[in-house]
């Protein structure tokens, strides 16, 4: 019977190699691509902020030419129109690179998924269906990390959904209110609820990159 | 008898000054850090308001048909952290409010004691550098008068935030910034001019 002492040296040598330490590492691969995500979240919010307001400025100068039709058109006009289509479509590109970069970092997230599978299949290979008997870390078993990772990786990957829908419709939006929503989507992320924080957050201190 | 009466009070005095020129600080800076919060309150209450007025099966995003659900959760929940940030600040301002009554009580009870050896012209006497003490015991109950007006009329406003009724929520900053006349606590910056020389001398 393994004494408490010999548990805790068994727990650290498994955090230096084996299943342990690659979970470890994909909870702080889960912590560094969320803070990535949130990054580029805020980039985009400002992007989309920017998108409204050509959309908004371009309507009301439209407005503006359906009012003076008698009087002579000022000769900018056209110019104008045509460099805030310009400026649309420039901040329109940058979104788009936006969302490209947040699909790398779904790419990444698949691969840390994977990852943690790979870790519960072999562990049902080594142990049988009921898995470790001692947890790897504090309490949690391997097919509970497991579930949180898939938890993690359904929540960015429906707001990444969102967000190109978002993309899409943003700059033919009709009405403010609409724009507003979409804005709204944007930057609240409603597809990644205040729970799937605490999921990742659950995750480090299981795994110890916080203090308890 | 009478002089070390007076002089005790003029101490009180001085301690109470004192503290409401520290607690007019503090106030004020609590009050500019609630400017940003009620603002950004106000900003999710227009959130809210156009994601009400958007039939979302009527758009693009009734392929998601959760979304309106979370997203007004999304919504609730910062505007419940900001209401929370906000009742940390009035607490603070409570504290504040508290402050100052109790200082401004304690110089009034202190006169109280006193007053049988205080007669009259000893109380309404003033020089050029010291204020008579029923002008700064005057001016001491107005700034605690103030503070009390103030916090009740900010604490009433928070209250109505509790329910769901979108337009208080959105006519919130600008009710907010109603309270805050200009100029309304210049009577208690000017008092504390007035008792400049005093405060440094003795």
């Amino acid at each position: 019977m393994e004494g408490p002492q010999m548990r805790s040296a068994n727990r650290k040598l498994c955090a230096v190699t084996g299943s342990a330490r690659k979970i470890k590492d994909n909870a702080a691969d889960w912590h560094n691509l969320k803070v990535r995500w949130d990054k580029l979240n805020d980039e985009g919010f400002q992007i989309a902020g920017n998108i409204i307001n050509l959309k908004l400025n371009r309507s009301q100068s439209e407005l503006h030419q359906q009012w003076v039709d008698e009087a002579p058109a000022p000769q900018s006009a056209p110019w104008q129109q045509a460099a805030g289509t310009a400026d649309l479509l420039n901040e329109c590109s940058k979104l788009h690179h936006i969302l490209e970069k947040m699909a790398i970092i779904m790419v990444k997230m698949q691969r840390v998924m994977a990852s943690q599978r790979g870790i519960l299949d072999l562990e049902e290979f080594q142990f049988g269906r009921g898995g470790r008997k001692v947890p790897l870390f504090h309490s949690w078993n391997t097919k509970q990390l497991d579930e949180a990772s898939q938890i993690l990786f359904d929540a960015f990957s429906k707001e990444l959904q969102l967000k190109h829908s978002i993309l899409q419709e943003l700059a033919h939006t009709a009405t403010s209110d609409l724009c507003m929503v979409y804005l709204s989507c944007w930057l609240h992320e409603p597809f990644i609820p205040p729970q799937t924080r605490l999921i990742l957050e659950a995750l480090l201190l299981e795994t110890g990159h916080r203090p308890i | 008898m009478s002089k070390s009466a007076l002089l005790t009070l003029h101490q009180a005095l001085r301690r109470s000054f004192q503290c409401l020129e520290n607690k007019q600080k503090e106030w004020k800076s609590a009050l500019s850090e609630c400017t940003p919060l009620m603002g950004s309150l106000g900003n999710l209450a227009e959130q809210l308001r156009a994601l009400s007025n958007v039939q979302i099966s009527n758009t693009p995003l009734r392929d998601f048909p959760d979304l309106e659900e979370k997203l007004r959760f999304k919504l609730l929940h910062a505007a419940d952290t900001v209401l929370g940030k906000l009742n940390e600040k009035m607490t603070f301002l409570q504290s504040v409010r508290d402050a100052v009554s109790n200082q401004v009580a304690g110089v009034i009870q202190l006169y109280e004691q006193n007053k049988d050896s205080l007669d009259l012209l000893t109380v309404i006497e003033r020089s050029a550098t010291i204020p008579s003490v029923a002008d700064m015991l005057e001016w001491l109950q107005d700034a605690d008068r103030h503070y009390r007006q103030q916090f009740l009329r900010r604490k009433t406003l928070m209250q109505t935030l509790r329910g769901d009724d979108l337009s208080l929520l959105e006519s919130a900053p600008k009710r907010w910034k109603s309270l805050e006349t200009a100029g309304a606590d210049d009577h208690i910056t000017d008092a504390l001019c007035k008792v400049s020389f005093f405060m440094v001398s003795g």
